[in-house]
């Protein structure tokens, strides 16, 4: 590559995202620029309808924007197929949903295993390598398992594995402590934050509470479709709490009698 | 994804829920099963009309003498005996001919000591028992000798020899035919209608030069009834009945413009017939088994949308992880062509069993033929095929932000 640009892992320039039902254009997203470097952990924030399932969906690959240009990895994704954008998402990404998203069907490993056989990985290697990656997140013992004989957290912990086992270069966590208990939470975050640190794994993740996205270095925060606030975390939260406490104060001020 | 993978994915997924996939299967596995069958009854029947046809003798025709001119008014077929020893011995000699036996028939009297029967007695030469097909249960058939030497021997049909001697032997008894003597020497194991002369286990055969001197009159010593010539193929039948006519018009001097003395009766028609209607039989009956096909496939295009809705949530994540439309598409099609190898097979064993359950009640004759079984594994795939493709492609072509919203 040549582009000055080379070193960077994910580029929005101008993203706009509308949805159409019939001919009313609902604009979601009103062109957002964001870039983002290798090794780098992102907490993205914002209410509900800020956007933001939005610019995950679009930084996933798993939707494309109506107009401007995202870049993943050194690929412009809006101009590749739907055959295209699979293999970017199997190379590229790993997620990591709310709700887990295993198989159910299949056993603990063979979920793990996924990613690589469609890589066209042989069925005994990519077992192999699932089974280190379990490993990791210390769950050997429950290879063979259905998923839902797991608790909460060991799922998640599965779909990390999962979301790793491929090696990709960037994982998207979308939520992940939004259906675990605080204990939990704490142990998936330093998970997360723990692969960051020691292996420069790039992670993106979305969340609504301040204290899961205290875990990030860098905070994004949505609004209306727009990037509200865009740098260092501790700096990010602190506004954050200054805009809740105003906002708190002009609905006391309000509710208050004349 | 390796195709093995998607091929043990689909297997994954018919156990997941063995009852609907069960269910779904019965559809598949009547249609097979029924196609299977019917096929076997088609072919059932097509042996059995040839086993009653192989009766007269296949390739078979019969050359008579036919009702001519005479003097303006047209006589019965039969009447005048234009046919001879000579007609039959020269057709004998044609490249196209395997065998041709003269004939002299007549109906009489035989009796072995009380009892008596009137039946057809046929008087004949040996290539008659070879083109025929005759066999015999007991003792010899008719010798050249016999015909040589005006032989008073007689080989009775199974049914004469019933009549007359109950379960006796009947081999070297003498019997009287008209009032003369004869000695039986061979009783027929043949049953059914033959084409010449009713149920082939009535008839009496003697040889010709025997009946000449002793049951039938003929207006001259060589002229016979009818000749019967079998040709040596089934292909060669219509060049040899053009064989015989140009023969005989040539032997009996018949100038061109003139028309045939005499007419060639061509019974392998007959038999084409029958396979016609043993092979219209097969397609009809085979038609209704594909129609059962049809319905079991539209049943498992049916449960495919069904899945393809019910593991939307799953699409979307394999999508997510890196699926592709194609990786989509292949496993629910081959999910559905699983679905329905796996009835194939069921359904052809069922078949199978139930033609070994009616061949051992004995009436009828059932075999699952290669061709049966091969006809019906394509036609399963391409079942499974062409009703799982929509659902498959309609679970491809879906967006996995869509996908993995849905619950």
């Amino acid at each position: 590559m040549t582009t000055p640009s080379s070193n960077t892992l994910v580029k929005l320039t101008g993203v706009r995202k509308s949805y159409f039902s019939g001919k009313v254009e609902t604009p979601v997203l009103h062109g957002i620029d964001f870039t983002m470097q290798p090794g780098d952990f992102v907490a993205i924030m914002g209410q509900s309808g800020s956007g933001k399932s939005t610019l995950m969906n679009i930084l996933g690959c798993l939707d494309t924007p109506t107009s401007g240009e995202h870049q993943l990895d050194g690929h412009t994704v809006n101009k590749l197929s739907r055959a295209e954008l699979a293999g970017l998402r199997n190379r590229t990404l790993g997620f990591v949903f709310q709700s887990f998203n295993l198989l159910k069907r299949m056993s603990v490993l063979d979920n793990v295993a996924l990613p690589l056989l469609y890589a066209n990985v042989p069925r005994a290697k990519a077992r192999e390598r699932a089974r280190a990656q379990l490993a990791k997140v210390g769950l050997t013992d429950y290879a063979n398992r259905q998923p839902n004989q797991l608790s909460g957290g060991q799922q998640q912990r599965v779909a990390i594995a999962r979301a790793l086992v491929a090696d990709p270069p960037l994982i998207l966590a979308d939520e992940p402590t939004g259906n675990l208990d605080t204990r939990t939470s704490t142990d998936i975050m330093n998970a997360l934050t723990e692969l960051n640190r020691d292996r420069g794994q790039s992670i993106i993740l979305v969340t609504h509470e301040p204290d899961i996205a205290a875990y990030a270095k860098r905070l994004v925060r949505l609004k209306d479709g727009l990037v509200l606030y865009d740098g260092p975390v501790r700096e990010g939260l602190a506004q954050l709490q200054r805009d809740t406490q105003d906002n708190a104060a002009q609905e006391t001020a309000q509710g208050a009698p004349a | 994804m390796k195709f093995t993978q998607i091929w043990a994915e689909s297997f994954r997924a018919m156990l997941a829920n063995p009852m609907r996939t069960m269910l779904t299967m019965l559809g598949i596995i009547i249609g097979i099963a029924s196609v299977v069958l019917m096929l076997a009854v088609g072919d059932g029947i097509k042996a059995f009309i040839n086993k009653q046809l192989a009766v007269l003798g296949s390739n078979l025709v019969l050359v008579q003498a036919d009702s001519r001119k005479a003097v303006g008014a047209r006589l019965k077929t039969g009447t005048v005996q234009t046919m001879t020893l000579d007609d039959a011995a020269a057709i004998n000699r044609l490249p196209s001919v395997s065998g041709a036996a003269p004939m002299l028939t007549t109906f009489s009297q035989i009796s072995f000591g009380n009892d008596n029967t009137n039946n057809q007695v046929q008087g004949t030469t040996p290539v008659a028992f070879r083109i025929r097909n005759l066999r015999l249960a007991k003792g010899i058939a008719l010798s050249d000798e016999d015909v040589a030497t005006a032989a008073r021997v007689a080989v009775l049909g199974k049914k004469v020899a019933e009549q007359l001697f109950y379960k006796a032997d009947p081999i070297n008894q003498r019997i009287r035919i008209d009032n003369q003597s004869f000695q039986v020497i061979g009783v027929l194991d043949n049953e059914g209608q033959s084409f010449d002369a009713g149920d082939i286990g009535e008839v009496v055969m003697v040889p010709i030069s025997t009946a000449r001197v002793t049951l039938v009159r003929t207006p001259t010593p060589r002229s016979v009834q009818y000749i019967i010539a079998q040709s040596k193929t089934t292909e060669g039948l219509n060049e040899m009945v053009a064989d015989i006519s140009d023969l005989i018009r040539d032997r009996h001097r018949i100038r061109a413009d003139d028309q045939d003395d005499f007419r060639v009766v061509n019974f392998g028609e007959f038999a084409k017939s029958g396979e016609a209607i043993a092979t219209g039989l097969s397609i009809a009956l085979g038609f209704v088994g594909a129609i059962s096909l049809v319905v079991g496939g539209i049943g498992i295009m049916n449960i495919m949308l069904v899945s393809v809705t019910e593991r939307t949530r799953e699409i979307g994540i394999r999508m997510a992880i890196g699926a592709r439309p194609a990786d989509v598409l292949w496993q629910f099609l081959i999910e559905a062509v699983s679905i329905c190898l796996v009835s194939g097979i069921i359904g052809i064993t069922l078949s199978a069993a139930l033609a070994a359950a009616i061949t051992s009640t004995g009436k009828f004759d059932l075999t699952i033929g290669v061709k049966a079984v091969m006809i019906a594994t394509i036609f399963s795939c391409a079942i499974g095929v062409f009703f799982g493709f929509y659902p498959a492609r309609r679970a491809s072509k879906l967006q996995p932000v869509e996908c993995l919203r849905h619950e």
